[in-house]
């Protein structure tokens, strides 16, 4: 009967872990849209992060995306044009690229890179004090460290994303010419493109990339902030929150994929 | 005359968790504007959480600590936050950003409180420092600099933007004995401005000159504050 409830307690622990991360994503969303909320030193800080997780970014998402550009598009092109199917290269494309492949890897360097930096930064400023000197001073930690950087990380995985999806194409294409494969002229590559684009696929990527994006800035912070006492506690929340955002990242994606296009 | 109440403690208690390692019992004081208390807590009372229990970071056991006749535990939230950026505090310990520079420290709870340009903030926070002995305003990060000169960074951050209440927790550790007088002055200014000053100190050592400044004294007599001078 113990090991029964320890199977329960375990379970109840995690939906309540991740019913606080959806509570703390409502109130993100929120407080977002309220101007009070967003006083000049919040502002800096959402530089800060944009800075850091956005620009600082780019060239290594630009790299990733002409890899996969020149793996997969290329590909792509290569075996359509084989088969005779060179007008499904449009749809494809989009479906891999757009709607799958370049939120969930952006997302997912976004993690590694940023999101384990944002967790360790949390959980040190925990242990020194800093989250209680902010509190001591009026600085609502929440509005102060937490809403820049769930609002900053989703901004900028949006921006990224974009960004992959352009080099992605542009790479695939390039190398195509260059490999000989029929890619047709630029303009019928771009018309297949933007023909097989649809509504939902806007729809798509902006859900993949907000709020997946925010809600691996939220699972971050959240780790980080539960450190108490000791430094021990840091690599391991900061292990947490890769895990976590990581299974939220492709649970929500997957999520998102079914309730768009079925 | 009228008095305005700016701290109040009424039969406060708080049984020590940490990261306080000291219990309070039933601590009545207060705090009128232009009033400047010394609480002296005497030898190794590190995690006294008098300052905290002042600025509604924690809630009592019992009692009520009021500010500026709010009750802390009544606030909400905002109106709480918005309440301490009328505080200026020095820590006993930490207390600094530290992926922030010096002067962004000092100036940050003026620049989230308020709309004062920065420029004018920054001015007001030189004229502090050059009170307090620096030739310029402090603009390196925390961890470059030495104990004294964060101790009397401190004093700048907790003056500038002339609060209501001034909690200096040990303002005087870390530096010479007779480095309190700009500090004395300065805080004497802010009282005659109406504000409230609580110096919390181990003991006189320091203000050995300056004692008539206080028109409140208390001392630590185990959990309880006792009152020397009221």
């Amino acid at each position: 009967m113990s090991f029964l409830n320890n199977i329960g307690a375990g379970w109840v622990d995690k939906g309540r872990t991740w019913r606080h991360y959806l509570a703390m994503l409502w109130s993100v969303a929120c407080i977002a849209a309220q101007p009070r909320y967003w006083p000049r030193t919040t502002r800096n800080v959402f530089a800060r992060q944009v800075l850091f997780t956005g620009v600082e970014a780019w060239k290594f998402i630009a790299l990733i995306a002409c890899m996969v550009g020149l793996s997969i598009v290329v590909q792509f092109q290569v075996w359509l044009t084989k088969f005779g199917q060179t007008q499904l290269l449009g749809p494809i494309l989009v479906m891999a690229v757009v709607r799958e492949l370049g939120p969930l890897l952006v997302n997912f360097i976004i993690i590694g890179r940023s999101g384990t930096a944002m967790a360790i930064e949390m959980g040190n400023m925990q242990i020194a004090g800093e989250v209680r000197a902010l509190d001591a001073q009026g600085l609502d930690p929440f509005t102060y460290l937490v809403l820049p950087r769930v609002a900053g990380a989703a901004v900028s995985i949006f921006c990224l994303t974009i960004i992959f999806i352009v080099v992605a194409f542009f790479s695939g294409y390039l190398c195509g010419v260059l490999t000989g494969a029929q890619t047709g002229n630029p303009l019928r590559f771009l018309e297949s493109i933007f023909g097989a684009l649809q509504q939902a696929d806007v729809l798509n990527v902006l859900i993949k990339t907000l709020v997946c994006g925010a809600m691996t800035g939220v699972i971050c912070c959240a780790e980080g902030l539960s450190v108490s006492t000791a430094s021990t506690e840091v690599p391991q929340a900061a292990t947490r929150a890769v895990v976590r955002s990581t299974a939220a990242l492709f649970v929500m994606s997957a999520l998102v994929s079914l309730v768009t296009y079925f | 005359m009228i008095t305005t109440s700016i701290l109040r403690f009424e039969n406060v208690s708080l049984t020590a968790q940490p990261p306080y390692a000291l219990d309070v019992t039933e601590i009545s004081l207060e705090l009128n504007a232009g009033e400047l208390g010394l609480a002296l807590t005497g030898a190794s009372t590190e995690g006294l959480p008098l300052a905290d229990l002042a600025s509604g970071l924690v809630a009592p056991n019992a009692g009520q600590v009021r500010f500026q006749d709010q009750d802390w535990q009544a606030c909400h939230p905002d109106t709480a936050a918005n309440a301490r950026g009328r505080i200026g505090r020095i820590f006993e310990k930490r207390g600094w950003i530290s992926n922030l520079d010096m002067d962004e420290n000092i100036t940050l709870a003026q620049r989230h409180h308020t709309t004062r340009p920065v420029a004018e903030i920054e001015a007001e926070a030189l004229a502090l420092a050059k009170q307090f002995g620096f030739e310029d305003l402090p603009r390196a990060r925390p961890a470059v600099l030495r104990a004294g000169e964060l101790r009397r960074s401190a004093w700048i951050r907790a003056l500038v933007g002339s609060p209501m209440l001034a909690l200096l927790e040990h303002p005087l550790r870390d530096l010479p004995a007779q480095a309190a007088a700009p500090l004395v002055a300065a805080v004497q200014a802010a009282a005659a401005r109406g504000a409230a000053v609580l110096w919390i100190a181990e003991s006189f050592q320091g203000l050995e000159t300056c004692r008539t400044v206080f028109s409140k004294v208390w001392t630590l007599e185990g959990a309880r504050l006792v009152a020397a001078k009221e």
